[in-house]
């Protein structure tokens, strides 16, 4: 069985300006052992559909539509109650900022002790310390025993990034949402972090969904690709695929715009224009008036994600390109 | 071994403690101690005073201060010395306690109002409406209810405090809110109350005991104020606010039976105003060098 699926799912957030759908109708696939790659801009939605999965949305956000299932449990019928205990101990979450992720007032051993508490409120304090130790052996930082009493402000980036993925690997999750895991660190630090993920799956077979703008990250990481943009699924491939053939404008602006060194180019091909804010989506396909390759029919209708090569889908009328 | 354990983790160095910002403004130490002498002076009140302070002296009535009457006698012949440390145990009670039951409901609040930004609205609108009574106004509403004594006013003060609080904290907390960690509690699924006691409010900490100490100032102002007025403590009570009242018809002939109590009011006010604002300034991570 699929070990996440989300089903068309729709988020919309109820504002002043009106109703927008952050997420609207975005349907995702991950299996054991697998990392898919979710990529877009910011403001494309990645980040709220994480949320979604989690159920974290801040209020007006609302999932309207759609299912998430875990397993074949639609995590959307939960109540609050389930929904907490699927938190932390069947879906982790990682952040972006290791600097503000991590609570200051409090020893990192305490926090992830806590996280553990949360979902086994009958461990003992040596037995949480014990296994906390052992988390933070697992992720690699050094001296763990010592560190345990330290406070978020005596680490550096990599090791608070570190403490988060100990904290969120604490209570063994099938499924590790890593949001922009990387984006905060410096070049040589994401790497190392990179590689503990890559590790640390390989040890336990669990699902990552990787959050990310950055396709260099993909490339080394993922799987599987979901490609968005304005709130939609745009192309969906494996990891290679996408690279080697990518089939929806909108990927092949973004490939077109990372420097390459084996390539001589005098600059670097940027996407016209800007992403249109939510309240302002053209009624076709999201991405025509900034495509090179859109025809009348563009701004009809949307164009609906279909199978342009076997396991190769992109939502443009055009493909395969 | 032994070397692997003496290199150690390079660790950064530890910020000043709040402690140490605190005593390093003299102001703020001059008023520390003074506190704590107020403090102390109320607590051993029954030891510390040379003479009872309700009996009266018939033969030595408004007395002014002498080596048997450090502060004088009022119209009674009673020690004022005397009653102004017994003054002092009832001001600070009736403080500590409206401060502590207004600060913590008031806390309640705005953790609630921030937390739940569905009850926002609601608590803080609630909050704006308590806020635009007088304080005076609620020790006559409950002096006219309970009818006049401490208990009225420890009320009113807490009622009076609620709103004031409240709002400190909710700003606070709004900040804190929009922190990642409390997103990360959330990720690994801590309760609610959990997130709060734990996450929230060790992070607002350092207004609400700013606030608390000024306002606990503010608190005594009033308290003593509606005293005087007739709405607190009543005769024979020691409370320098009453204290105060009581010798205000001997002001041109005995003007310590008013001044004394006056300027015990007008010294812990300053002093727990001058704390907290030293407070404020040692807390403030941003001040710190």
């Amino acid at each position: 069985m699929t070990l996440l699926s989300v089903e068309n799912l729709v988020t919309s957030f109820k504002t002043s300006a009106g109703e927008v759908r952050a997420v609207d109708g975005v349907s995702i696939a991950v299996e054991r052992g697998q990392t898919l790659g979710i990529v877009g801009e910011s403001g494309c939605g990645k980040s709220v559909l994480s949320l979604s999965i989690m159920q974290l949305l801040a209020h007006p956000g609302r999932v309207v539509e759609g299912k998430v299932l875990l397993e074949g449990r639609n995590l959307l019928d939960l109540s609050a109650r389930q929904m907490r205990a699927v938190r932390g101990r069947e879906i982790a979450m990682i952040f972006q900022e290791p600097m503000t992720s991590l609570n200051p007032v409090h020893s990192i051993g305490y926090q992830i002790t806590e996280a553990m508490r949360a979902h086994e409120p009958s461990l003992s304090a040596a037995e949480l310390r014990n296994r906390a130790v052992a988390v933070l052996d697992r992720v690699r930082i050094p001296s763990a025993a010592r560190r345990f009493d330290e406070y978020p402000h005596q680490l550096s980036g990599g090791m608070r990034q570190r403490v988060m993925i100990a904290m969120a690997l604490a209570c063994k999750p099938k499924l590790l949402i890593a949001d922009e895991p990387t984006t905060a660190l410096d070049v040589t630090v994401q790497a190392q972090i990179l590689e503990l993920l890559r590790e640390l799956q390989a040890e336990n077979g669990m699902g990552i969904i990787l959050i990310t703008h950055d396709l260099g990250v993909i490339a080394e990481m993922a799987d599987r690709v979901s490609v968005m943009y304005a709130g939609r699924v745009v192309e969906r491939s494996s990891s290679a695929e996408l690279f080697d053939d990518p089939q929806h404008p909108y990927t092949l602006g973004l490939l077109g715009s990372i420097p390459r060194v084996d390539e001589e180019k005098d600059r670097l091909t940027a996407i016209e224009g800007a992403v249109p804010p939510p309240f302002a989506w053209p009624p076709g396909c999201r991405f025509a008036p900034r495509c090179p390759f859109s025809i009348e029919a563009c701004t009809q209708a949307p164009p609906a994600l279909r199978e342009v090569a076997p396991d190769h889908a992109a939502a443009c009328l055009e493909a395969p390109l | 071994m032994s070397a692997t354990a003496s290199a150690g983790p390079v660790t950064a160095p530890r910020r000043p403690s709040a402690f140490r910002m605190l005593m390093k403004d003299t102001g703020a130490a001059i008023a520390l101690v003074f506190v704590v002498l107020i403090v102390l002076a109320a607590v051993f009140a029954p030891w510390l005073a040379p003479k009872d302070p309700y009996e009266t002296d018939l033969m030595s009535i408004m007395s002014p201060p002498s080596a048997d009457y450090w502060f004088g006698t009022d119209g009674q012949g009673r020690d004022i010395f005397a009653r102004t440390l017994y003054g002092l145990q009832v001001t600070l009670f009736m403080g500590l306690t409206s401060l502590i039951i207004g600060g913590v409901l008031g806390a309640l609040v705005g953790f609630l109002a921030a937390y739940y930004k569905r009850l926002d609205g609601l608590l803080m609108r609630f909050m704006d409406i308590l806020l635009s009574f007088p304080a005076i106004l609620f020790g006559l509403a409950l002096a006219a209810i309970f009818g006049p004594g401490l208990t009225s006013v420890i009320i009113a003060l807490s009622i009076a405090t609620i709103p004031l609080m409240a709002r400190i904290v909710r700003g606070a907390a709004v900040v804190v809110m929009g922190l990642d960690y409390i997103e990360a509690a959330r990720a690994v699924g801590m309760t609610d109350k959990r997130i709060m006691l734990r996450h929230l409010a060790p992070n607002c900490l350092s207004p609400i005991f700013v606030f608390a100490t000024l306002r606990l100032g503010q608190v005594i102002l009033l308290g003593s104020a509606l005293s005087f007025l007739g709405l607190g403590a009543q005769p024979p009570v020691a409370e320098l606010g009453a204290m105060a009242s009581q010798g205000r018809n001997f002001l041109f002939i005995a003007p310590h039976i008013s001044v004394v109590p006056s300027i015990a009011i007008f010294a812990v006010v300053l002093a727990f105003n001058v704390l907290g604002d030293a407070l404020r300034d040692a807390l403030d991570p941003r001040l710190r060098i």
